[in-house]
């Protein structure tokens, strides 16, 4: 199923997307390699939704083109590889947990089996293992996006594009994940991630930072540090968005 | 051997309903309370109707010196009982204020020197009753006038009198078909169309609005996989909510199917294959739940009202019967309706299932189809 190892997991250009006259996406250049860590950063309406389900192809491009997973965005040939956790729930509230994962694992193809044995690991990565059983509708907020983090890893994708998985997740829990995130790398996955938490941006191999659809700065850590003559990335960041700013008064 | 991966959306529904004790509860209790609440009430039996007799009528002696006989009384005395509801009352005047007043559907009057008249006039001459009636409510006044009726021709064959003309009536089919009979069918279809198509547009909406839809599509599943998964869900809910009504109407109403049930099941299933996919049409019309309930009335209308389920489509005028024939139910009732009163088989109600098999077409491909132009 995984197609070259030198081919970038995402590459897209002059990605661009328009709701009637409204730009949520403005010609985007990503370049996204296997086995990275990528943070796409910006705030509340940047695009960055918005940008994830073009990827996953929830979404039909107004304009330019997305390769993911080797294919061209929205081709179900790759959705096997890819794990989405959309930004909202998105579970069924009137199933058990267990019952939940089980059917987001049988939709790839998974055997009963299979999805049991990744359910109880991920499981316990999620440290829910006693709620296997209790209806999602009875799980508090944070729960649920721990379920919903499940669902998108229950079978094991190559790629994984994860809006806000961390949002309402305490902090304890939201450094295991990270500690997840990191090993699961090193077997070769990729993840898309997008956040408002700088410590977790910190954490990212390279991270994109979007402002009214266009990213407006891109690299390392370090780099945007640089870039923006700034140690603390919120200030970096506040300094990016003024210069893109000035730059269009210009 | 792995099985189709449209069955797994299947499962998922079932589980949903398992857990879902009020869905549950709908799905079981609804056809059942519609068939006793529409089948006590439409039983197209008349209980029970008030009727004055006013009689007048003194009796007369056939032959002179005979003793003296009250064919007036004959009369009433084979009035349908069961039927109506006797009082008597002397006073005409009375008796057409009681009317009036609603107090009573109809009054009987039998004039003064009846029986004598009866007796007396040359064969071929008439005598008459008055019969008073409200005919405001016709389905009353055709039960007083037709036990009237009957009561009459039976006081005459009893006096050995022949009308000179009878009706010999020989049922082709339906031999002792009651109501029920020909009321299962329909209210059969009627509930599995309406409770399939509420389901799926309120479980489907729900999808739409959790965004469980949106990440369904973002798995391998296609469109066409999740319409699949669904019907085969509705489909076979379907089939258990015919299986269970047929059950009750039997034990409790007792009615008698002459055809292949299974065949009538079949047919069920496939209005039920509609219904989920118009459900599921509908629910893109939608974007909160509580829109859904505004496409209702376009939904229960016109099938409770053109589908044939409790007049015949002949009883429709014809300019709206077109109409009649664009509403999926009409065909499972008329073709389950055949097979369940006449004993037809395929070859007979080919016509239907065609027509439901071209409406599942239709519809299960627009409802993949709006599926997929929700990526805009
Ligand atoms: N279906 C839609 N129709 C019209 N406009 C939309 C639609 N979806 C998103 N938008 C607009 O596109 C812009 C980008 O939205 P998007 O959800 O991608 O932002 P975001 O970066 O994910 O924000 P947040 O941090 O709040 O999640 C917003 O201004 C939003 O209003
Ligand atoms: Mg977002």
């Amino acid at each position: 199923m995984e197609a070259e190892s030198t081919e970038n997991a995402i590459e897209t250009r002059g990605l661009t997307k328009r709701f009637g006259r409204f730009t949520a996406v403005d010609s985007l250049d990503l370049e996204i390699a296997r086995g990275e860590i990528y943070g796409l950063l910006g705030p509340n309406g940047a695009g960055k939704t918005t940008t994830i389900k073009m990827l996953c192809g929830l979404l039909k491009t107004t304009d330019g083109r997305a390769q993911v997973a080797g294919m061209p965005a929205g081709d179900r040939r790759a959705s096997a590889d890819i794990g989405y956790m959309p930004q909202e729930v998105a579970l069924y509230e009137g199933l058990t947990v267990h019952q939940n994962i089980r059917f987001f694992g049988r939709v790839f193809g998974l055997s009963g089996r299979q999805t049991d044995e990744r359910e109880e690991e991920l499981l316990e990565f999620v440290n829910l293992a006693e709620w296997r059983d209790v209806l999602v509708a009875r799980l508090s907020g944070g729960m649920k996006h721990r379920v919903s983090l499940t669902c998108a890893l229950v079978h094991s994708p190559a790629l994984l594009l994860l809006d806000e998985p961390t949002v309402g997740v305490d902090p304890e829990l939201r450094v295991s994940f990270w500690d997840y995130f990191t090993r699961i790398k090193g077997r070769g996955r990729t993840i898309v991630i997008t956040t408002h938490y700088m410590d977790e941006a910190r954490r990212c191999d390279r991270i994109g930072f979007m402002r009214d659809g266009r990213l407006i700065a891109e690299g390392t850590v370090p780099e945007i540090q640089s870039l923006a003559g700034k140690e603390d990335l919120e200030d970096a960041f506040m300094v990016l968005a003024e210069r893109s700013e000035g730059g269009e008064a210009a | 051997m792995r099985s189709p991966r449209f069955l797994t959306v299947t499962s998922r529904v079932f589980k949903e309903l398992r857990n879902d004790r009020r869905t549950l509860a709908l799905i079981v209790i609804a056809p059942v309370f519609a068939m006793f609440v529409f089948g006590l009430a439409f039983s197209g039996e008349v209980h029970d109707v008030p009727l004055i007799v006013v009689n007048q009528d003194q009796g007369a002696a056939p032959v002179p010196g005979a003793a003296i006989v009250s064919i007036s009384g004959k009369i009433i005395a084979n009035l349908d009982t069961k039927t109506l509801s006797i009082s008597t009352e002397s006073d005409p005047a009375k008796a057409r204020s009681d009317i009036e007043d609603g107090d009573a559907y109809g009054a009987l009057v039998f004039p003064e020197g009846f029986t004598a008249s009866v007796v007396s006039e040359p064969s071929g001459a008439t005598t008459s009753i008055e019969l008073l009636l409200d005919k405001s409510n016709i389905n009353v006044a055709t039960a007083i006038t037709q036990a009237v009726n009957e009561a009459l021709l039976e006081t005459m064959d009893q006096a050995g009198e022949k009308p000179p003309v009878t009706v010999d009536m020989v049922a082709v089919f339906g031999q002792n078909a009651k109501f029920m009979d020909f009321f299962v069918p329909g209210i059969m279809a009627f509930t599995v169309y309406l409770i399939t198509t509420l389901l799926t547009l309120i479980t489907f909406v729900g999808e739409r609005t959790s965004g469980t839809l949106q990440r369904m599509l973002a798995t391998t599943l296609s469109e066409r996989d999740i319409v699949m998964g669904y019907a085969v869900t509705f489909s076979l809910i379907g089939m258990g909510q015919a299986l269970l009504l047929l059950i009750i109407a039997i034990l409790v109403f007792d009615i008698s199917v002459v055809g292949n049930v299974l065949l009538a099941f079949l047919v069920i299933a496939l209005l039920a294959v509609v219904s989920q996919a118009m459900g599921i049409l509908l629910s893109s019309t939608a974007r909160r739940e509580a829109q859904a309930i505004q496409v209702l009335p376009f939904v229960v209308l016109p099938a409770f009202l053109l589908s044939g389920i409790f007049w015949p489509i002949e009883a429709i005028p014809s300019w709206l019967r077109p109409l009649s024939y664009l509403v999926p139910p009409t065909y499972a009732v008329d073709a389950s309706r055949a097979v369940m009163l006449k004993g037809w088989g395929v070859s007979e109600i080919w016509i239907d299932i065609v027509a439901l098999l071209a409406m599942a077409a239709f519809f299960l491909t627009l409802a993949v189809f709006s599926l997929k132009t929700r990526k805009d």
